[in-house]
């Protein structure tokens, strides 16, 4: 149709031919002739139209492979060309050994090489431009490369071969080297070199040449260099120092590959710096005699340590080795803290200035001199428990700011502290009893000199150790009895620092811990109500001849009813005593109240011969001295007597007496004189007693620590709590689940009580059976599990 | 289009036809064509590159259409897909008698 419609239009010319006339033998002579001049830096002189149109015109006439071959056979002979003009001079004349004509001359080379990519590139862009037309008919049709990328494969192979190949890896080679050395390389020569290699494919993957040819080599000898690197800078520096170089090569490792390298090297090459300078020796430098990790903490270099910790993390066993050395080295520092405290213990009766650490004596001093009247071993093994207690925390703190200023708070290694602390804390069998005191001694003396918030601080820190001790039933023990005296005595300064303790261990082991000491705090405040309504009552009534103050104590809250130890009461104290008796039984029907004088103190004003003095003794001190009261003024009496008189028993008798008698206010004049409390001795009153003060206070020889076989008696008593607690625990348990199979049950609970103190599963086993002898539980029939009998 | 050749810029291109005919088209224009492109190439450089100026081996009304069509295209190619392209209005201008001849450039000159 159209046809027909465009009959009626001028003729259409048939198309010119593109000088066909010319043979295509004759248009590759005059094309070859252009290419070679565009490989003499000629192209300006020639026209782009000419030859593309020759191009055009072969492929248009089926020359197509004549052109092809032809381009190729031009490029592969200049590549040759410049091969031989450019490379092969910048060989490395290999005789000199100084570096720095080395690089030089390695640096030649791989600028020759870039030189001739740049040639070979810029050649190929022209000719890739006039033979587009190649490109894009021919190629793809007879399934060759184009032309750019068969100039890539030619440059492949006439280039990169043996031998430049082998000189030009070696060259790199040698400027890595040079600049390992501490040598100035020129870094863009060898940038430039690798983009070359980079951009060259040798298979279909994109694999290319640097990856093929230089990265292995780098490796390999970097894997060379560093093996020799470290043996040497492990025999020739200390610790920081090896730290330090090694960071420094990281550093420069990493700067390089991310300069002049390519960056995938990067990693495979960081791992041969972590396996040689790092893996294999990091246990050497953490235990480096004088400069390991150990010096390092003595002196505090938190710089070096922080270094350490940065690099063990980047080897995988680098945080493990560092943890192990951690808690030994915390370890080793626990148990010297422990071993001086065992030390200065078994001093107890050498001298005060023995051989004990300077602070402790220095310490032990100062309180000799202020407290004149306490006595010989007793301060000392009171020091020892303060002492250790303050070691332990300044450890602790001295660890803490480590963690936080060298070990980037690092839970793992958080973790391993804790585990060391606990481990030495716990090693210290004395631990809790520790502890209590130190609490006792800040919440008794301390506040006097310090704010509130010194207190807080120093009771917070105390909680940190508090939390190490896995017998926390043991401290509640103990803590208990101090507490307990405390209150009794009136020495607890501040009601609030008491309870502030008090809720800081609550927050730690829950309300069941602390159940029975807020018990105690309520009894005070009950006793102080309780003791108002007496005296209204009094006010009515006919009052017993002295005042009289009573604290009533639930037994089972306090820990004082085991040892109540009893006396015989002077008349005048018995009669004040049923006077209360009557008051309270009458508030309170069903109770009962026992005495414990052991806990009393009492205010006597005592006639000497110079003057009245105002004394306050403890309830069994008045008790003797009321017997004084009753002989004349130069009469003896002998330990039998007051024995017998009193019924204290003697333990007490012998401190009170020793109070009295040896300590700083000598009340009675001991025969012979002496320091100690022997039973032949005999008393009589000191009417010469001379004091510038009216009020005196005769504070009890205190026994702080305990002696061996008060603490073999709390070691029972602790055992025979815990198996109640076992117990019920058990039985908790079971009646909870009703069936349970054994291991299930001891890891329960195990589990349960772990808040407490850690059970043996021996002693689990043993409370099972009773329990299964007294009927709670029965076995069941395969053996392995129990059943709860409601 | 028929400009004097005495006009000289940057922006423009000369193309020249055998029969002594001068076409300056906008660079971007000659651009959409692939060999003009290269022929152009700063980097290549060849002399049409220095001379700003490409021989045609065509005659004039040819490279006359050639350029019209290169304004054309240069004009609708960033066009969006709303936009629509008004190609039959083009057809229609093209003179069968040069149809022919047309095709065969348009393939040398990769238009």
């Amino acid at each position: 149709m159209a046809a027909t419609r465009r009959s009626a239009k001028p003729k259409i010319r048939p198309p010119r031919k593109h000088e066909s006339e010319v043979s295509p033998e004759e248009t590759w002579n005059r094309l070859s002739r252009n290419i070679r001049e565009i490989h003499n830096h000629n192209a300006a002189k020639l026209s782009f139209e000419e030859n593309y149109r020759y191009a055009y015109n072969m492929v248009l006439y089926k020359s197509g492979s004549m052109l092809y071959d032809g381009v190729c056979r031009l490029v592969a002979e200049n590549v040759d060309r410049l091969a031989e003009e450019e490379i092969i001079p910048a060989f490395r004349s290999g005789g000199s050994s100084d570096p720095m004509q080395q690089g030089q001359e390695a640096e030649l080379l791989l600028r020759a090489l870039r030189r001739v990519w740049n040639f070979h590139t810029g050649n190929m862009l022209k000719l890739r431009d006039i033979l587009k037309y190649m490109d894009r008919v021919y190629t793809k049709s007879n399934d060759v490369p184009e032309i750019w990328d068969a100039g890539l494969d030619i440059f492949l192979e006439h280039i990169i071969r043996a031998p430049i190949q082998d000189h030009i890896v070696s060259a790199v080679l040698i400027l890595i080297q040079i600049e390992r050395d501490g040598y100035v390389i020129n870094r863009s020569a060898v940038k430039e070199c690798v983009d070359v290699l980079l951009d060259l494919a040798v298979d279909h993957n994109g694999k290319t040449v640097y990856k093929r040819d230089v990265e292995p080599a780098v490796l390999t000898a970097s894997e060379a260099f560093y093996k020799v690197e470290a043996e040497r800078l492990v025999t020739t520096c200390d610790a920081s120092e090896y730290l330090r170089r090694v960071e420094a090569r990281f550093e420069s490792e990493k700067s390089r590959t991310h300069h002049y390298l390519y960056f995938q090297t990067g990693p495979p090459l960081r791992k041969i710096l972590e396996q040689y300078l790092l893996t294999q020796n990091l246990s050497t430098i953490l235990n480096m005699p004088n400069s390991g990790l150990d010096s390092m903490i003595d002196v505090h270099k938190v710089e070096d340590i922080n270094r350490l910790y940065r690099l063990s993390t980047m080897v995988p066993i680098g945080l493990p080795t560092l943890r192990r050395a951690l808690k030994d080295s915390i370890l080793r520092r626990g148990k010297d803290i422990n071993q001086s405290s065992v030390n200065s213990d078994h001093q107890e009766d050498g001298e005060m200035d023995g051989e004990g650490a300077g602070a402790g004596t220095a310490q032990a001093k100062g309180k000799g001199k202020g407290k004149a009247r306490v006595q010989g071993g007793t301060p000392q093994t009171l020091t020892v428990a303060l002492k250790w207690v303050q070691d332990v925390l300044d450890l602790n703190d001295k660890f803490d700011r480590l963690w936080k200023e060298a070990f980037e708070m690092n839970r793992e290694v958080e973790g391993s502290f804790h585990e060391a602390f606990e481990d030495f804390v716990n090693l210290n069998e004395k631990a809790p009893e520790f502890i209590s005191l130190f609490i006792d001694e800040n919440l008794k003396k301390g506040l006097r000199g310090k704010t509130d918030t010194e207190v807080d601080l120093v009771l917070e820190k105390t909680i940190t150790v508090f939390r190490y001790i896995t017998e926390k039933d043991a401290f509640e023990r103990y803590y208990k009895n101090h507490l307990a005296k405390r209150l009794l005595f009136g020495r607890s300064v501040s009601d609030d620092a008491e309870r502030g303790m008090l809720a800081k261990l609550k927050i730690e082991c829950g309300y069941q811990f602390t159940q029975k000491l807020e018990g105690m705090f309520n009894d005070m405040k009950i006793s102080q109500e309780t003791m108002q309504a007496y005296r209204d009552y009094l006010e009515n009534t006919s009052p017993p001849e002295l005042e009289l103050s009573v604290t009533v104590t639930t037994s089972t809250f306090w820990p004082m009813s085991h040892s109540a130890s009893t006396c015989v009461l002077p008349e005048l104290l018995t009669r004040a005593c049923k006077s209360f008796e009557h008051f309270y039984l009458s508030r309170h029907s069903g109770r009962r109240l026992t005495w414990q004088p052991s806990l009393g103190n009492a205010d006597v004003r005592v006639q000497f011969k110079s003057r009245k003095h105002d004394l306050n003794v403890s309830t069994f001190a008045l008790v003797i001295l009321l017997l004084f009261d009753n002989i004349a003024g130069d009469e003896f009496l002998t330990y039998e007597e007051l024995k017998s008189a009193t019924l204290i028993p003697e333990p007490e008798l012998q401190r009170h007496l020793q109070s009295l008698a040896c300590a700083k206010y000598k009340i009675l004049k001991k025969h012979p004189p002496g320091r100690d409390i022997d039973p032949s001795d005999s008393f009589s009153f000191n009417n010469d007693f001379a004091c510038p003060m009216q009020k005196i206070k005769i504070s009890t020889v205190s026994v702080k620590v305990e002696s061996t076989e008060e603490r073999k008696e709390t070691r029972e008593r602790i055992d025979e709590e815990r198996q109640y607690q076992t117990e019920a625990c058990i039985v908790r348990i079971m009646k909870d689940r009703k069936r349970m199979t054994h291991n299930d049950l001891i890891n329960e609970v195990t589990r349960q009580l772990a808040m407490r103190f850690q059970p043996n599963p021996q002693d689990i086993k043993k409370r099972i059976e009773t329990l299964i002898d007294r009927e709670y539980l029965e076995r069941c029939e395969d053996r392995k599990s129990y059943n709860y009998l409601a | 289009m028929n400009v004097p050749s005495s006009e000289k810029d940057d922006g423009w291109v000369k193309l020249v036809s055998p029969d002594q005919y001068s076409f300056l088209v906008k660079r971007s224009v000659a651009m959409m064509s692939g060999t003009l492109k290269n022929m152009l190439s700063v980097d290549s450089s060849f002399k049409e590159a220095l001379a700003n100026t490409c021989p045609i081996n065509e005659r004039a009304p040819v490279v006359e259409k050639v350029c019209e069509y290169m304004a054309f295209k240069a004009h609708y190619e960033g066009a969006g897909a709303k936009e629509e392209v008004p190609i039959n209005e083009f057809t229609e201008r093209i003179p069968p008698e040069v149809a022919l001849e047309l095709l065969l450039t348009a393939d040398y000159l990769e238009v």
